[in-house]
């Protein structure tokens, strides 16, 4: 038994290093498959887990309060969400949520882009309007001077807090902008705090330290509809947050219909964002999987040459006692192999491309990614050596051992 | 031993044309028997022999080995028997140059179903020895003479211990002083281990170094 595999691999492999070129280029097609859809996966991990630590360095308990019916059985619900129908939060909404027993701060939202400029230099930001919960909702906290109060909010102080990322791009420095003025929207206020950074950004997702923090009423200048976009709701530690929601639901049924608007957890958001995600990463993966049935059709290409090649081999083999069950184990084993090789060679090429990505994004290559890939290589070996092999395990041994 | 009875093997060459190789051949070997079949090429003898080595099926008729009808089993039990009773030896040698000479010689059996009585690392190093191989075992087939590589051919078709050697042109490819000495070996190997030695040729002087001489002309044997 021993001996069976030693002598069959060692034929593989010399008809390999005989054709080297043959066996490289054969394996490319597979190599190349097997590297993007484990790049594509990693970077669909990566994507969940940045995903992930956003929600997470959010902070928790919290509920966000949306206006119109957003998700649907844990997706977002598609198509005719009617933006236009959908109803406006008020003053009163926040008064009546903070009475509720389960609540711990209600922070209306505010959010729109705005041009921020000091001196001459001009950057685009995002203006975050709010009350001085936000703070304590997102688990920020001020690494210069001071987050805005209370007073703040209600006095209307012509105040702003900056994130760590656009007080950098305007000051130079995170320091420099403390007590400094800034224009927003051609309009002056004084730089009062300068957050630690929460880390993220891009890819679309909420960038903390983007942001111009502004007292909420603060920022009627630029909403004068006053406006509020969504609520945030921080639970008490000691509720359960679906107690909570529905003490939330209960109270903004007295002025609103059901599918009026939307309270959802954290966990609910992250999985609708997440599965959209993957659905898309799916359909990737899938389309990178193409690359690996066409690396399969040059495998059993080459194998059928092989086997031309090697008849007479078989049909000694065959004189020796080789049953035709034999023979075909011999060219499937080959065709794994072949096929194996690339796949190693592509998981191991993937592992050298996320290792230079990680320093841009966290992309990471699980072991069931390896495992699949190098499954699905074997498989590919299987199932695309399978006809070469029964070829030549079919060929009659008289017509094998005569051909020259 | 092995009994082949009202034997024709006929090929279709196309719908209305049909080679007859072998007609109505009736032939026994018995054990310990060293005999040749000559003919000229296109003689049938080289059909005669893929019969008695169990590579083809006749057309009609019956072979037997031990009185057993052998001629419609199934493809998995002819290829056992095939390594367990026969050993082949072809006049191109047919060695695996991907293998060693040991490996060579090691090589069928692999394809072994039963296992064997006798531990085969020792029994293909007493080979490499009688057959004056030492030292050769880890060369590659194509780094040794065409004697040498004929007798390594003989020492893989003794490896599973077989009833029958079935030796096609054996010194075909060799001087003649070489093919002699491959013929006193299978007709000492006849002797010493009484094992069948069946040699075809179509050379006369090859045939009268065998008692027995079995003239196939045309298909037929005289």
């Amino acid at each position: 038994m021993k001996n069976y595999f030693i002598f069959i691999l060692k034929s593989a492999f010399f008809d390999f290093s005989r054709n080297k070129g043959r066996t490289f280029l054969t394996s490319l097609g597979i190599l190349i498959g097997v590297l993007s859809v484990v790049l594509l996966i990693a970077f669909g991990l990566g994507l969940k887990k940045y995903i992930n630590d956003q929600f997470e360095s959010l902070g928790s308990n919290l509920l966000r309060v949306l206006p119109g019916k957003i998700l649907q059985n844990g997706s977002f619900r598609g198509g005719s969400s009617g933006a236009l129908n959908n109803i406006r939060f008020e003053e009163k909404d926040i008064v009546s949520l903070e009475r509720l027993k389960s609540v711990e701060l209600v922070v209306p939202v505010f959010t729109r882009s705005v041009t921020v400029s000091v001196g001459k230099g001009t950057e685009a930001g995002d203006l975050y309007a709010a009350n001085e919960g936000v703070f304590i909702a997102l688990n920020a906290k001020a690494q210069y001077g001071t987050t805005f109060t209370k007073s703040d909010v209600e006095k209307r102080s012509k105040i702003v807090v900056l994130g760590p990322k656009i007080a950098e791009k305007l000051f130079g420095t995170e320091d420099q902008a403390l007590d400094k003025n800034v224009k927003v929207e051609g309009q002056t206020f004084k730089v009062t705090g300068v957050l630690e950074s929460k880390g993220g950004g891009g890819f679309g997702g909420p960038d903390l330290d983007s942001f111009v923090y502004m007292p909420f009423r603060t920022a009627y200048v630029f909403n004068t509809d006053k406006k509020i976009f969504a609520i945030i709701v921080k639970a008490k530690t000691d509720i359960s947050l679906d107690q909570a929601k529905e003490e939330i639901k209960t109270a903004l049924l007295k002025r609103y219909k059901e599918d009026d608007f939307s309270v959802i957890d954290q966990a609910e958001l992250l999985g609708a964002i997440s599965s959209i995600f993957a659905i898309m990463n799916t359909i990737l993966v899938a389309i990178a999987a193409i690359s690996l049935i066409v690396g399969g059709i040059g495998i059993m290409n080459i194998m059928f040459v092989t086997v031309t090649e090697r008849i007479k081999e078989i049909g000694i083999r065959r004189a020796l006692g080789a049953r035709k069950n034999d023979i075909l184990y011999q060219f499937l084993i080959e065709s794994v192999i072949l096929s194996l090789l690339g796949g190693l060679l592509g998981v191991l090429l993937a592992f050298i491309i996320v290792s230079f990505i990680q320093k841009l994004f966290p992309a990471y290559i699980d072991v069931n990614s390896v495992a699949l890939a190098l499954g699905v290589s074997s498989l590919i070996g299987i199932i695309f050596g399978v006809f070469p092999a029964k070829k030549a395990a079919d060929l009659s041994p008289i017509d094998a051992i005569r051909y020259e | 031993m092995i009994n082949l009875s009202h034997i024709w093997k006929e090929y279709q060459l196309d719908q209305e044309l049909v080679f007859t190789a072998l007609k109505d051949i009736n032939l026994t070997i018995k054990d310990g028997e060293l005999c040749s079949i000559i003919g000229p090429s296109g003689s049938g003898k080289s059909t005669l022999m893929h019969l008695i080595g169990l590579l083809d099926k006749p057309s009609r008729g019956t072979i037997f080995i031990d009185d057993k009808d052998i001629s419609r089993l199934n493809d998995d039990t002819i290829s056992t028997l095939r390594s367990e009773f026969v050993g082949f030896v072809f006049q191109q040698f047919n060695l695996m140059n991907k293998l060693t000479v040991l490996e060579n010689i090691l090589l069928p059996t692999i394809y072994a179903r039963k296992k064997l009585e006798y531990d085969i690392d020792d029994y293909a190093q007493s080979l490499i020895e009688q057959f004056g191989l030492s030292g050769k075992e880890h060369s590659y087939p194509n780094k040794i003479s065409g004697g040498q590589q004929q007798r390594v051919a003989i020492a893989r078709a003794l490896m599973m211990k077989p009833r029958l050697i079935l030796a096609d042109e054996p010194t075909g490819n060799l001087d003649s002083k070489t093919g002699q000495e491959i013929l006193s070996l299978l007709s000492e190997l006849n002797k010493k281990e009484n094992m069948s030695v069946v040699i075809v040729t179509h050379d006369p002087n090859v045939a009268s170094k065998t008692k027995r001489r079995i003239t196939i002309v045309d298909g037929k044997i005289q």
